[in-house]
């Protein structure tokens, strides 16, 4: 039953966070929901690798483990080229000039 | 049996619950928070999913650095244009919900899918808990990552320093001195930080130690590491430079040095590479592992080059 609970929210956070991805235009939120993903994608693995009658993969585990280092290593790098695109430009959004005040087009 | 599943459940709602705020919230500034908040009750559901080694890092990297490199980036776009502060640059866009619903319901039916496979007899998993004793860890995470999959971690040393080379790259050329220097700072802050870094300090190296045979490990240690070097850029302890002295250009690479030279000494050895002699080289692997990884996190908060004390 555990596994099902945990199944369930891992699929809910990553919609969410795909949700939240095309909803975003400041790329710090694009961020933000990019690492939303990327949470639900571990708890998915890491409850799929819990064994219910018995220990844990540490396999899985170990992955994770991994990713998360590599999670934090990519959102920095992000962040540190969202800062020079904001001192160059003005403007945090990935959207050309003409789309920033309609809400850019669905792309 | 009846009450820990409530908590899962209340865990999962919090989780989706944070998650929906932190993407379609109001105000940028709360949904970072949020976010912080999110990876904290991640570490919980870590914890309830038999996996303390995750909570910890989860806890460290994943809501602590993660979210202090946000909240610096959040500072810097509003001193870069304080006027641009409030807005909320939320889109409207028709095809976000029913994208988002159906890509929720394929990973959901894809792990819904993976829970109905039997298990296996023997899996890599299985196979590695065998080995464990072989190799003089008792803790099969920190195994995993330094004997079984040593590619793994050596490699994701490396995507570590590239990320801090790659933010330099892109980084202009312009010294970002945070505001703290100048201001008098309350009485209670030194005091504070004379108890807080060195205790920083002992938690980081017991990480490392117990990681061998108990939750904890290298990257645990580094995160903590790193959180006492946030500290001391925060509190004007630690000054940007301008370029990255000799010793921390020593200690950014020393983490993929000493592994990839351990593994291709084991290789000329006539074993294989990247095996490890001993529960003495793994130690020392994992300490230089934890000084690598603490130095990029440190650096890329700062966003500076290389750190120094105030007075020198």
């Amino acid at each position: 039953m555990q596994a099902e609970i945990y199944v369930a929210a891992s699929a809910a956070v990553f919609g969410t966070g795909v949700y939240g991805l095309i909803l975003a235009r400041h790329i710090l939120r694009k961020l933000l929901a990019l690492n939303l993903m990327g949470g639900g994608v571990f708890l998915l693995l890491i409850t799929l690798g819990g064994g219910a009658d018995g220990p844990p993969d540490p396999i899985p585990q170990a992955m994770v483990l991994t990713g998360i280092v590599i999670a934090v290593s990519a959102t920095a790098f992000a962040l540190a080229m969202l800062v020079r695109l904001y001192q160059e430009t003005g403007r945090a959004t990935l959207e050309l000039e003409d789309d920033d005040q309609e809400g850019g087009g669905d792309g | 049996m009846g009450i820990s599943l409530v908590i899962d459940v209340l865990l999962a709602l919090g989780l989706v619950g944070l998650a929906l705020q932190v993407v379609a919230g109001p105000s940028l500034f709360r949904s970072i928070v949020l976010f912080v908040v999110f990876g904290l009750v991640m570490a919980l559901a870590w914890a309830r999913l038999h996996a303390p080694d995750l909570a910890m890092a989860e806890a460290a990297i994943g809501a602590g650095i993660t979210g202090a490199l946000l909240l610096m980036t959040y500072r810097r776009l509003v001193e870069l244009n304080p006027e641009k502060r409030g807005e909320t640059y939320l889109g409207s866009r028709w095809l976000a919900a029913p994208v988002g619903v159906l890509t929720g319901v394929l990973v959901g039916l894809i792990g819904w899918a993976a829970l109905q496979l039997p298990p296996g007899d023997t899996t890599a998993g299985t196979l590695a808990r065998d080995a464990l004793d072989e190799t003089g860890v008792s803790n099969p995470v920190t195994g995993v990552l330094l004997v079984f999959r040593g590619y793994d971690t050596l490699l994701e040393m490396g995507v570590l320093l590239l990320a801090f080379l790659g933010a330099r790259a892109v980084a202009s050329g312009r010294a970002h001195s945070p505001g703290t220097s100048e201001v008098s700072e309350p009485a209670l802050v030194g005091a504070l930080l004379s108890l807080v870094v060195p205790l920083t300090i002992l938690v980081g190296i017991y990480l490392l130690r117990a990681g061998g045979h108990a939750p904890g490990g290298a990257f645990q240690a580094g995160a903590v590491l790193a959180a006492g070097g946030v500290l001391l850029s925060l509190t004007g302890r630690l000054v940007p430079t301008d370029h990255t002295p000799l010793v921390q250009r020593l200690v950014l690479v020393l983490g993929l040095l000493v592994f990839s030279g351990m593994g291709l000494f084991m290789l000329f050895a006539g074993s294989a590479m990247l095996s490890l002699p001993g529960t003495w080289a793994i130690y020392l692997v994992e300490t230089a592992l934890m000084i690598s990884i603490a130095l990029p996190l440190a650096l890329l908060f700062a966003q500076a080059p290389g750190l120094k004390g105030r007075g020198h």
